[in-house]
């Protein structure tokens, strides 16, 4: 039997995804162990687990260098990768939206070359270009987002936002939901041909679980 | 800066004589099933006007096109797909002949993709397109063909994935989506998106039936039990008639022989726009894209004005040879001749004789001595020495048996001088055997 390897999105998913992985008899015990290893097996399950950035998870998964993958829906969204999105987790819920000066709410349409701050400049630019046809100009940052309305730097930005308790403290408010998102399972296209049987079994006990939650 | 004289641009490789033997013996393999089969192969240009390629879509669209003007200012396209190439070249100059046309091509595509080196912007296909007819029995023997070339180059364990574009086509005209909405559920039935599927189709108005076929087309893959799952009541006659379709084709390819390497999946859809009906991808452990591609495209000869039916299928040459992975054949050694001083015309004479009987002859130029060739076949894969010298005499170093045999020329090439000169040779051509092929003046 091959060996299925997951890509897990390091940090809280692969936590997560790991419970999973453990309730459906995966042995995921050597991952939990504090070392700097990037690569654990399971021989019993023939199953290898890699932990990689969240956002090179669709491209191990795309190019098969991994056949399963968890990872966010938001960096689905901004990698555009050619994979199968089958099981929506339902952990790690939060969403996409446009945030900036309260100000600007309802304003957005009005202003003409928007200038918009975001770490998700395809998700950002798909929403105001295709979904509202509106042409704007897109500021890529890698961190700290709400510092660009603050210093004029952008007008709006495109963030994740889960509570939304750090806008709040720097003065800024949801002015528009771009999607909701969750942490989703995705597969390689040629793997999930190719080991249909094993890929469709963990995909129906992960939405057991997970509806069941 | 850098010194970009000494770098490929992105997403083009040079390829090196022994990744290169690999491959033309692929293309070669691909070329005999091809051929065999009746398909006649054609070449197309390099480059097209772009307008060629307009509207064709998906995977081949405006942004992945490599485009620059002629001397007119009218926009040229690096030829990005094939199968439009040879739609334009049928319907513009073979219209008018006996149906079916056969075609088979190999040759390079090149695509602007945005992906960052890692995805190449030049690949080589090698593929066919049958034109001019709409039967089943066209789609499967383009997919027939496909399987018989996979095999022969060597790839046993792969699957064959078969969809239906139009069963799909039937469902959104059924639901009476607009474009942009279709596109969007498009989009996701084919990444399997459930949850995104599904926040579409409970919004639309339509029969329960049809409803729930749309939430389950991205599970509707495997055997045959899945075209009769697709059966639901209250399909259209457009949905029906592709099931209808998908069911024959399969069939056939069952009676042929490839069950085991077929399998349905009316979830997979169209990625270039003209597919019109079958469409079909290959798969294989290893590679994480398909290794090949195909479908019918019953629309496109029309935009070239001649309206036929037609399918086709291109194989992905540079992904079946990582398949393949490294598995470089064994290489034909070399033989090296060596020539003394004055017998630069025996050596050449020699060489070309036996290259002309199949042999792999190379030529010693350097200016060193015996010795400075013997060092070069010690660090090349030179199988064999032969040193000739001036009066004839041969002497044949064999590397790999360790042995020195010493000879002549003409003896190593069957002339048997020596029979030639004992029998009164006038010339009265009386040599006892077929070798005596020069101009008789041995004696």
């Amino acid at each position: 039997m091959r060996y299925l390897t997951v890509a897990l999105a390091k940090g809280r998913l692969a936590e997560l995804a790991m419970d999973i992985f453990t309730q459906i008899g995966m042995d995921c015990a050597e991952m939990r162990e504090k070392t700097r290893k990037l690569i654990f097996t399971d021989e019993v399950n023939k199953m290898k687990f890699i932990l990689v950035k969240a956002s090179d998870v669709p491209t191990y998964v795309e190019y098969g260098a991994a056949d399963i993958g968890i990872v966010g829906k938001d960096t689905i969204l901004e990698e555009c990768r050619n994979l199968y999105e089958m099981v929506d987790l339902g952990f790690g819920k939060c969403k996409m939206a446009v945030c900036g000066p309260v100000e600007l709410k309802g304003k957005l349409d009005k202003i003409t070359n928007l200038r918009v701050a975001s770490k998700y400049p395809h998700i950002a630019l798909k929403y105001f270009q295709d979904d509202k046809g509106q042409t704007i100009d897109i500021i890529k940052l890698n961190g700290s987002v709400e510092l660009a309305p603050l210093v004029g730097l952008s007008d709006v930005i495109v963030d994740i936002v889960e509570t939304g308790k750090t806008l709040k403290e720097n003065g800024l408010d949801v002015l528009e939901d771009v999607c909701p998102l969750s942490a989703r399972f995705v597969v390689n296209k040629v793997s999930m041909k190719m080991e249909k049987e094993r890929i469709m079994h963990i995909v129906e006990e992960f939405t057991k679980l997970t509806e069941a939650e | 800066m850098s010194d970009w004289k000494l770098h490929t641009p992105n997403g083009v490789n040079d390829i090196l004589p022994e990744e290169c033997s690999i491959k033309k013996e692929i293309e070669s393999t691909i070329w005999s099933v091809f051929t065999s089969i009746g398909y006649k192969e054609v070449e197309t240009p390099s480059f097209e006007y772009y307008d060629c390629y307009i509207g064709t879509g998906g995977q081949i669209s405006q942004e992945t096109m490599f485009k620059f003007f002629d001397e007119q200012g009218r926009i040229l396209t690096l030829r990005s797909d094939f199968t439009t190439s040879i739609a334009r070249m049928a319907a513009t100059k073979e219209a008018d002949k006996v149906m079916p046309l056969r075609y088979m091509y190999t040759g390079n595509v090149f695509r602007a993709e945005q992906t960052q080196g890692a995805r190449r912007r030049e690949f080589t296909q090698s593929g066919i397109e049958l034109i001019g007819s709409y039967s089943p029995a066209a789609d499967a023997e383009v997919i027939s063909a496909a399987i018989e070339a996979i095999m022969a180059v060597g790839i046993e364990d792969f699957s064959m994935e078969i969809g239906q574009v139009a069963f799909f086509n039937g469902l959104v005209e059924q639901a009476g989506l607009d474009e942009a909405l279709t596109e969007k559920l498009r989009e996701r039935i084919d990444s399997k998106d459930s949850v995104g599927i599904k926040t579409i189709v409970n919004k639309l108005d339509i029969d329960d039936d049809i409803k729930n076929l749309m939430i389950e087309l991205p599970y509707l893959f495997g055997d045959l039990n899945t075209i009769e799952k697709a059966y639901v009541n209250g399909l259209n006659e457009t949905s029906k008639l592709a099931l209808d379709n998908l069911k024959r084709i399969y069939e056939l390819l069952c009676l042929y022989g490839f069950e085991k390497y077929i399998s349905i999946d009316l979830g997979m859809l169209q990625s270039i726009d003209y597919y019109t009906g079958s469409i079909f991808k290959c798969y294989t452990h290893g590679v994480g894209f398909p290794i090949c591609a195909g479908g019918r495209y019953d629309k496109l000869m029309g935009r070239f004005g001649a309206p036929k039916g037609a399918v086709g299928v291109a194989i992905g040459i540079n992904r079946i040879m990582t398949a393949l992975g490294r598995k470089a054949s064994e290489g034909v050694s070399a033989s090296l001749i060596f020539a003394e001083k004055n017998a630069e015309g025996i050596a050449y004479e020699l060489a070309y004789n036996l290259r002309v009987n199949g042999c792999l002859v190379e030529m010693y130029i350097g200016d060193g001595d015996y010795r400075d060739a013997e060092e070069y076949s010690n660090r090349t894969d030179i199988g064999c020495m032969l040193r000739v010298f001036p009066d004839g005499k041969l002497q044949i170093k064999d590397f790999t048996k360790q042995e020195i045999i010493e000879t002549t020329a003409n003896a190593f090439l069957g002339y048997y001088e020596d029979d030639c000169c004992d029998d009164d040779c006038g010339c009265g051509h009386d040599h006892h055997d077929g070798h005596h092929h020069h101009d008789c003046d041995c004696c």
